[in-house]
Formats: structure tokens, C-alpha cells, sequence
């Protein structure tokens, strides 16, 4: 890419210049095609939970099609129905309203947490920083998906625990990256400037160093989604998560091993709805963090 | 190195005090017990016979001593969903399947991963390239009970080669181990090749090439022995990811593990059992960190005495 600027006659190369951060960012994630078809599959399952109600027969927990119980898909049930009568093509797109909804919590709350004790650890250092590593330490000692599990089945689950749970073992990533954003920023001219100016600590981090930190932030949250849904089908498969009738993917694999040698829609399509989930968020994530800050390429 | 070995050992110590309290006090401190009346309609007076009997109207602390004082004697107690036996016969059975498969899965899917990861470094942008970032992708992102439905899907329902649950004969083995195999093999592709690329673009490899070394003697005598050290940081990170793995590989494939215990044990408040388990688990973790610190040690002599990792 460089090499292409270097060629490029001079005319052009002054109005190269112009182009802005954003523009180049643009660039480099359009010219990964993983990132971009992984962004292009989570824009549509989005979409297709948005709109959940416009685009299926019936209520997710209706069980408007008991004669029809255990059907394979068809033109009037796309996935089929499952052993309850309720259309699976229903529950498989409201599940991904509780996949989405989940990942995208559990990342804010990630971030909520993340994102103040990175900033004060990265700019004061000392005490502070020395806690929060320590803190940290101690959380990438501990396997997350263990400890998960653990908090999982003694709280018995449910919706917002596991958003809590997920939060809780998604921050350090996120406060690590924003910690070595402010790091290296906050020995910076302008921050120094802002400082003999009487700016104080509070204003520094708020205006300064939080928004310059803006790229790891968003990629922090963005990477924290795909591992929050994860967890949270792992705790569901096991029985710990979101409790039924609430439809989770992670849960329906677990009903779909029942009848997978009989009713192998009931296995296949909740299956497929996840990997394809947590496939296409973490390649638009990893695209992402390219994109945005190509320095942190390769972790 | 002794006294490095020695100085980790006694961390092991602190670490399993440290957690034996913590899963204890947190084990108990949650409303419910073992015979609640939801699931053991009994009366008042034969639940207080039972929980005196198990010794759980003792204080907390009183409770954590017994046990632990048992556990020093090896002794775990008995478990309160079978007291015919006791937890260290139940979990002794329980390890048999667990090390096998995953222990097979690991020595299978690792070599594997390491190959396709060389494969990969040395051809890059070529479709073994692609081939292992697929597999790599796959197998880090994808909850491990997903490679086993897929897994089942193909060879037991559509192709209906393989038996799809169950432990006894090895056929049986098949498509659990493959579904083990899935975590090293990931994490060893990724790793191997980010490690080796880093140590083909250093300047020795370009001193080696000019030398006229012939390019199989740069890569497995110099190559190699010098991106063994990041392949080496992986083993904890693999090695949690399998244990971890066990408990879904488990419940899939209906397989008598440790694993299965796991959860089943949290829910019905069984706490010897559970604590035995926990236990075990974080000797097992300690254990690996204390393996995969000593191998680092030996391989880089840069960090040997200053006993502190990063």
C-alpha cells in the first residue's frame, strides 16, 4: 500500500494527503474480504433480529403448530417445527436477539469497566496501576470459561447474570488496550500543554486521552462481543444459562442432541446459527482492529 | 533451578489454599442445599438428622478444617448423590475416560497443529496457508460443543459411520478424540506459524541464506529450535482450553468424565464432590504452569534467575 503512494505521480499524491484517518481505515478493512463478508453476515443477522416480528409466523414461545410437532423444514416452516410446536425458523431468529443482545451487553459492560480503570492505570500509574495489574493477573490466571460455569451453576443463570458474568471476564482485554493507548499518550505535547495550562487530571483523561483512545475502545468492545456469546451458549448448553423458555442457541443444541438421529433439523440449525454468529463477529472484529490500529496486528 | 522450582512450588501451595478457601466459602454462601426440600421432599427433623450427619450444621470454618484435614489424608469424603461410595473411588473411574480422550486428542491434534502451522510459515499465501487460518479460526472461536455436533452430524447421523456417544470399545473413541484434537490443533496452528514467520524475517535466517545453508537445514535445525520458545507459552493456554473443553466434549458425547461431574455437582449442592473436583482441577492448572514455567526456564536462560515471567 505504501508502495503504491510512493509511485503515485505528484498531483495525486497532494490530494492523497487530504484523505483522513477514517478514509484509510475504510481502505484497509474493505481490502480484507474476510472481515468485510464476516460484517456483511452479522449486518443481515441484525437486521433479521430487528425485525423478528415481521418476518416469522409467530410468537417465539407459541406453540402455534403442536399438530405439525416435530416437522422437517418446509416451505410454510423454513427450520422446521420443534418438539413443542413452535416454528424453529422463529426460534432460531429470536435466539439470535438473545445471542446479539447478550454479546453486545456483556461487551458494554466490558467496556464500562475496562475502559475507566485502564485510563486511571495508564495515567497514574503507581498504586493504581500495580492494583489493576495485579487485579488483572488474577483474572487471566483464572481459565474465564471455568470460572463462568462455576458462577453459572451457582447462581442457577438467568439473563442478567450471565450479561454480569460475561462482563466481568471481558473487561481486561479491553482495559489493557485502552491502558497502553493512554500510556503512550499521555506524555504528549498537547497533553503536557493542557496540563501547564492548569487542565486537571479528570479533564485530561475526559477530553484528551479517552477520546484519542476512541479505536481501542471500539475494538475492545467489538472483539468482547463474539466471546460474550460464546459464553453465554456454553452456559446455556450446559443448563446454567439463559433458562427456557427463553430460546438460546446454546440451549437448543443441548435439546437437539435429543432427537438429532430422528429430527436432525432440531441439531443442524441452531448448530449453524451459532458458528455462523460468532464466526462472522469475530472476523469483522479482527478486521476491525487492522483496520483501526494496524500496530496492533498479529496478537 | 532448584531453588526456582522450589520457590514455584511453594506458590502451587498458596494457590491451592488460597482457592480451597475461596470455593468453599462461595460453594456455601449460595442460598441451598443438598437436601432442599425441592428436590428431597423429607421432614424437618430427618434433614437435620442429615446435614448433622454430614457435619454441615457445624460453623463454616469448622467445616473447612475437617475437610481439609481429610484432604491431606487423601480422603475427600463422600458424595452426597451416591454415599455408597466414596468421591475418590467415584472420581477415580471418572479419570480413566477423561485423560485417554483428551490426553489422545492432544497428542493427535498438537503435532498436527504444529505441522500445518510450519506448512503454512513456509508457503505462505498458498491454500495450506488459508487452510490453516481456516482451521485456526474455527477451532478458537467456535465453542468446542459445536465441532462435536458438526463432528456427529457427519460421521454418525449422515454418513453413519461412527457410533455418536458412549465410552467402551475404541470405536467409540473416534469422534470425541477429533473433537479434542480441534483445540490444540487451532491453537498450535496459529501459534506455530505467527512464530515462525517472526523467525524467518530475522536478519540470522538472511546470514543462514547467504551462507548457501540449504533451506531444510535453516528451517529444522535453525528455524525451529529458535520458535520453540512462543510454542512453549501455548501449552498452558491449550492445556486449560482441553481441560475446559472436557466438560462440553462430555456432555455431548455422553461420556462418564470428569467433566460430566462438573456441572452436575454445582447444581445438587454436592459438596464433596464438588470440592474434590475444583481442587484437582487447580493442582492440575498449578501443575501445568509449573511445567510450562520450568520449560521456559530451560529454554531461555535469559529469565532463569530473575524467577519472574514477561
Amino acid at each position: 500500500m505504501t508502495a503504491e503512494i510512493g509511485l503515485a505521480p505528484p498531483a495525486e499524491r497532494k490530494r492523497r494527503r487530504e484523505r483522513s484517518p477514517l478514509w484509510f481505515a475504510w481502505r484497509r478493512f474493505s481490502a480484507n474480504r474476510a472481515a468485510v463478508v464476516g460484517g456483511a453476515v452479522l449486518g443481515l443477522i441484525v437486521l433479521m433480529a430487528l425485525l423478528a416480528p415481521l418476518i416469522t409466523p409467530a410468537g417465539p414461545n407459541e406453540q402455534a403448530f403442536l399438530r405439525n410437532a416435530y416437522e422437517g423444514p418446509s416451505a410454510a416452516h423454513w427450520f422446521g417445527v420443534d418438539d413443542l410446536g413452535r416454528d424453529f425458523f422463529t426460534r432460531i431468529v429470536y435466539g439470535a436477539r438473545v445471542s446479539l443482545s447478550i454479546g453486545f451487553a456483556a461487551a458494554f459492560c466490558a467496556v464500562l469497566i475496562g475502559l475507566p480503570l485502564g485510563a486511571l492505570a495508564g495515567y497514574y500509574g503507581g498504586w493504581i496501576d500495580w492494583v489493576v495489574m495485579r487485579v488483572i493477573e488474577i483474572f487471566s490466571v483464572v481459565p474465564p470459561l471455568l470460572a463462568a460455569l462455576l458462577f453459572g451453576a451457582l447462581s442457577g443463570g438467568g439473563f442478567w447474570t450471565i450479561i454480569l458474568i460475561a462482563g466481568l471476564f471481558g473487561w481486561v482485554q479491553v482495559c489493557l488496550l485502552i491502558r497502553a493507548q493512554v500510556l503512550a499518550f499521555k506524555e504528549k505535547e498537547f497533553v503536557r500543554a493542557a496540563r501547564a495550562l492548569g487542565a486537571s487530571p479528570g479533564y485530561i483523561i475526559r477530553h484528551h486521552l479517552v477520546p484519542n483512545a476512541i479505536s481501542p475502545i471500539i475494538v475492545g468492545f467489538v472483539l468482547a462481543i463474539p466471546l460474550a456469546m460464546m459464553l453465554e451458549a456454553s452456559l446455556s448448553f450446559l443448563g446454567v444459562g439463559v433458562p427456557p423458555p427463553t430460546p438460546s442457541w446454546g440451549q437448543m443444541i443441548n435439546i437437539g442432541t435429543n432427537f438429532m438421529y430422528f429430527y436432525w433439523h432440531l441439531a443442524v440449525f441452531p448448530t449453524a446459527a451459532l458458528a455462523v454468529t460468532v464466526l462472522a463477529t469475530t472476523l469483522f472484529g479482527d478486521g476491525l482492529r487492522d483496520a483501526l490500529d494496524p500496530t496492533l496486528k498479529g496478537s | 533451578m532448584l531453588s526456582f522450582i522450589l520457590r514455584r512450588l511453594v506458590s502451587v501451595a498458596v494457590t491451592f489454599f488460597v482457592v480451597s478457601v475461596v470455593i468453599f466459602v462461595m460453594m456455601h454462601s449460595i442460598p441451598g442445599g443438598p437436601f432442599d426440600a425441592g428436590d428431597m421432599p423429607l421432614p424437618p427433623a430427618v434433614r437435620e438428622r442429615m446435614m448433622a450427619q454430614y457435619g454441615l450444621d457445624q460453623p463454616l470454618y469448622v467445616q473447612y478444617l475437617r475437610y481439609m484435614a481429610g484432604v491431606l489424608r487423601f480422603d475427600f469424603g463422600v458424595p452426597f448423590q451416591s454415599p455408597g461410595e466414596t468421591v475418590v473411588s467415584l472420581l477415580a473411574s471418572a479419570w480413566v475416560p477423561s485423560l485417554v480422550l483428551g490426553g489422545l486428542g492432544v497428542l493427535i491434534g498438537a503435532p498436527l497443529g504444529i505441522l500445518l502451522g510450519m506448512a503454512a510459515a513456509l508457503r505462505r499465501n498458498s491454500w495450506v496457508d488459508y487452510l490453516a487460518s481456516a482451521v485456526a479460526t474455527l477451532g478458537l472461536t467456535v465453542p468446542v460443543f459445536v465441532t462435536s455436533m458438526l463432528l456427529i452430524l457427519v460421521f454418525a447421523v449422515w454418513l453413519g459411520w461412527l457410533p455418536s456417544s458412549g465410552w467402551g470399545e475404541p470405536r467409540r473413541w473416534i469422534l470425541p478424540i477429533a473433537a479434542y484434537a480441534t483445540i490444540p490443533m487451532a491453537t498450535y496452528a496459529r501459534y506455530t506459524r505467527s512464530a515462525m514467520l517472526d523467525t524467518l524475517n530475522r536478519p540470522f535466517v538472511t546470514v543462514l541464506r547467504a551462507k548457501g545453508l540449504s533451506e531444510r537445514r535453516i528451517v529444522f535445525g535453525h528455524v525451529l529450535r529458535n520458535s520453540a520458545l512462543p510454542m512453549v507459552t501455548v501449552f498452558l493456554p491449550m492445556f486449560i482450553g482441553t481441560a475446559t473443553g472436557s466438560i462440553f466434549v462430555e456432555a455431548m458425547f455422553r461420556i462418564p468424565g470428569l467433566g460430566s461431574y462438573f456441572v452436575s455437582s454445582i447444581r445438587t449442592r454436592d459438596y464433596p464432590t464438588e470440592m474434590a473436583l475444583m481442587l484437582m482441577l487447580t493442582v492440575m492448572f498449578c501443575l501445568a504452569y509449573l511445567i510450562s514455567d520450568i520449560l521456559y526456564a530451560w529454554l531461555n536462560p535469559r529469565i532463569r534467575t530473575g524467577g519472574r515471567r514477561e
